[in-house]
């Protein structure tokens, strides 16, 4: 079993370079004829790490989340599973190309994981506590895309305003459709990491008798989901243009980006465990 | 015996002939039933298409016939009574492979006036529809049919030539499904009742957009264009309480000055916020204000901006002709290589006839001469040598049919041996 995730880890990276080869051929408009064969492969690529993610699961007994490398893993698997569906809603593949490269990146990271490792961590253990931490990444993972989307909106706006009708123009879905799906993401990624986080300071709550623990990541944590929620009220209240939305989840995501790399999220679990 | 494609092409096009003379070689339904069955029966061509169009005329004939090119042409100058079908200045004649080309781009798009536009294709379908009608079709111009619609498939699958608006009212279609995700969600306001309003909702209603609201300065006009189109008829007073019920605006009026204002726009999206707006101006002098497109969720394009996008639709044509015609090629090989192994067929079919004639002829002989009882095995051993040495030269055949020039090379050969030329 240990052998066969291994093979598994170090193939993902190719499988995800091979699916943003064919992204970037449908995108740039080389082969149109790929569409059927790029569907079927984003299919196997998913379904082949969600194997490979429970091949990990069964062996050690816990959700693979131990490390860095862990969790990047899991947000490729994330941001696969998101753009998945999305495509089967809308049935447009022009945005893959975009939202893939964000995807290769952290499997490519994940792949050079040298040994897994046991966790020593009981919290991790705990099965609604690894469901807590699985909503979060994907909500996370819902924001990012929501992010792509706002900045695919933006593209596509200059493009009509300054009138550049270039290979990108023509191959970008509708710009009310940019828009529909950066909210629709948005608010998604705003659910998902509510339940994520409610769950997770129910079971502090449980644990350790404290709804709320002083750990910078769920101070975080807890900022930026309030921020968003914040944002995406005011902005549904007032009406603000999609425009403004758009530069907000930008800016949203640069933010929590920022925040991620300076605290180092996925280097070490919450303090309290 | 060595079997050239057979297939000649008489024609005249947009590029080697002005409107007049087009107009004057044109065939009618009626005249290409009539030519296709005289042309059978004058010349004893087997496949006979005629492709008539406002850009091109021109005759597709396939099968050995005798008959010289020179003597179809002079005959096709009687029966239009002109001198046209022998000029060469505006009549080509093609022939083979050359041909084949030609008519692979033909029905791809590749050779029509505007590059890509896959009308051609259903003309062509229907130009053959009537051959078959008129017994004008043989295996040859069926085969070239099929080969050519598989190419123009592969070709728009394949490549970009077809794509983008390259007329001005189609390219606001194009832009408008560039904004709006369903054209059937959307309202559209006409404003003007003139020729360029109806061509750009003739456009809109085929791309299923929702209500049409038709404003001009007189209803009754505005009522007629509406009807054509199933919508609602308004005047230019109604305008500012309609703004607020659209998505996309189209205006082709004669007014001198604006007829929408950047105020009136203003006031239109504190009702709407969220929703953008798309206004095509496409009168001259210009309808709409142009300072309402430094609104925010308001596209305005005029004609120039329109045709900007037409041209840059053309040159991204242009880009993909390139690929376009390896794709070409690559359907004329197959072709080509389908006519080999239907030539062979006939070539083997020949031979195996030669030798049988041969071998019942000198059985005839032998039969006064040898005793009865010897002469099935005779006839067993002469046959078993003919089939063997048949074999030989099937085997050759075959394995030079991907190579054209081999396989020429070897069809001389049989020919000049066993003189199947002649025959």
């Amino acid at each position: 079993m240990y052998l066969i995730d291994r093979v598994l880890t170090l193939i993902l990276p190719f499988l995800y370079l091979m699916l943003l080869y064919r992204y970037s051929q449908i995108f740039f408009g080389h082969a149109p004829r790929y569409e059927h064969k790029t569907r079927v492969l984003l299919s196997l690529v998913l379904l082949i790490h969600a194997f490979e993610l429970l091949l990990r699961q069964i062996y050690l007994k816990a959700m693979p989340l131990s490390s860095i490398f862990d969790a990047l893993s899991f947000l490729a698997f994330s941001i696969l599973l998101v753009y998945f569906l999305i495509e089967r809603i809308y049935k447009n593949q022009a945005s893959g190309f975009f939202i893939l490269i964000f995807a290769f990146f952290p499997i490519l990271i994940a792949s050079f994981n040298p040994a897994w490792q046991q966790e020593s961590n009981p919290l991790l253990a705990n099965p609604l506590l690894a469901i807590h931490a699985s909503l979060n990444i994907i909500g996370y993972t819902a924001l990012v895309i929501g992010a792509v989307y706002a900045l695919l909106y933006l593209i596509q706006f200059q493009n009509i305003k300054q009138r550049r009708f270039t290979r990108i123009f023509d191959q970008l879905p509708p710009l009310v459709y940019l828009g529909k799906m950066s909210k629709g993401a948005v608010l998604l990624g705003i659910i998902i990491m509510g339940l994520g986080l409610t769950l997770g300071h129910l079971q502090t709550k449980k644990i350790f008798g404290q709804f709320f623990l002083p750990d910078i990541k769920v101070i975080l944590t807890d900022t930026i989901w309030l921020f968003y929620v914040a944002a995406y009220s005011i902005a549904h209240l007032k009406k603000w243009s999609t425009r403004l939305l758009a530069y907000l989840s930008v800016g949203g995501f640069l933010f929590l980006l920022a925040v991620l790399i300076g605290v180092g999220f996925g280097k070490s679990f919450h303090t309290f465990h | 015996m060595t079997r050239k494609l057979p297939l000649t092409l008489i024609g005249i096009s947009y590029k080697t002939a002005p409107i007049e003379i087009r107009e004057a070689v044109a065939f009618s339904k009626e005249e290409q039933a009539f030519l296709i069955r005289q042309l059978n029966h004058q010349f004893s061509f087997k496949g006979i298409m005629i492709l008539s169009t406002c850009n091109r005329t021109e005759i597709y004939l396939s099968g050995e016939s005798s008959a010289d090119i020179t003597a179809v042409r002079n005959w096709l100058n009687e029966y239009k009574d002109c001198l046209y079908f022998t000029d060469d200045g505006y009549f080509y004649v093609l022939q083979g492979k050359e041909a084949i080309v030609h008519f692979f781009q033909v029905i791809s798009g590749l050779d029509s006036q505007i590059l890509g536009e896959p009308q051609i294709t259903g003309q062509v379908k229907e130009a053959y529809r009537l051959a078959y009608s008129c017994g004008g079709s043989d295996t040859f111009l069926n085969k070239l049919i099929n080969f050519g619609l598989q190419a123009q498939k592969k070709v728009r699958r394949e490549t970009f030539l077809s794509a983008g608006a390259v007329s001005v009212s189609y390219a606001a279609v194009e832009l408008s499904r560039k904004i709006f995700t369903e054209l059937k969600k959307q309202n559209i306001m006409l404003i003007g009742a003139g020729e360029t309003v109806e061509l750009a909702a003739q456009h809109f209603r085929e791309k299923g957009v929702g209500r049409i609201l038709v404003v001009n300065r007189t209803l009754e006009k505005a009522q007629t264009l509406a009807a054509k189109f199933s919508g609602e008829a308004y005047t230019l007073d109604d305008l500012p309480a309609l703004l607020g019920e659209v998505d996309i605006l189209l205006s082709a009026t004669s007014s001198p000055g604006y007829i929408l204002t950047r105020e009136m726009v203003e006031k239109h999206q504190k009702n709407r916020p969220y929703k953008p707006l798309f206004l095509i101006d496409l009168a001259i002098p210009r309808d709409i204000d142009p300072a309402v497109d430094r609104l925010d969720s308001i596209y305005l394009y005029n004609l120039d901006d329109l045709e900007e996008i037409v041209q840059a639709n053309l040159a991204k044509r242009k880009q993909e002709l390139p690929r376009a015609k390896k794709i070409i090629l690559q359907s004329v090989e197959s072709f080509v290589q389908w006519f080999s192994t239907h030539a062979s067929t006939y070539i083997i079919h020949h031979l195996s006839r030669y030798f049988e004639n041969i071998r019942q002829h000198e059985l005839k002989r032998l039969r006064s001469r040898l005793p009865l009882e010897g002469m099935p095995q005779i006839e067993y051993l002469t046959e078993s040598l003919m089939k063997k040495i048949l074999h030989q030269h099937i085997r050759l055949l075959r394995a030079t049919v991907k190579k054209p020039q081999l396989y020429q090379q070897y069809l001389s050969f049989l020919s000049d041996l066993y003189g199947l030329k002649k025959k």
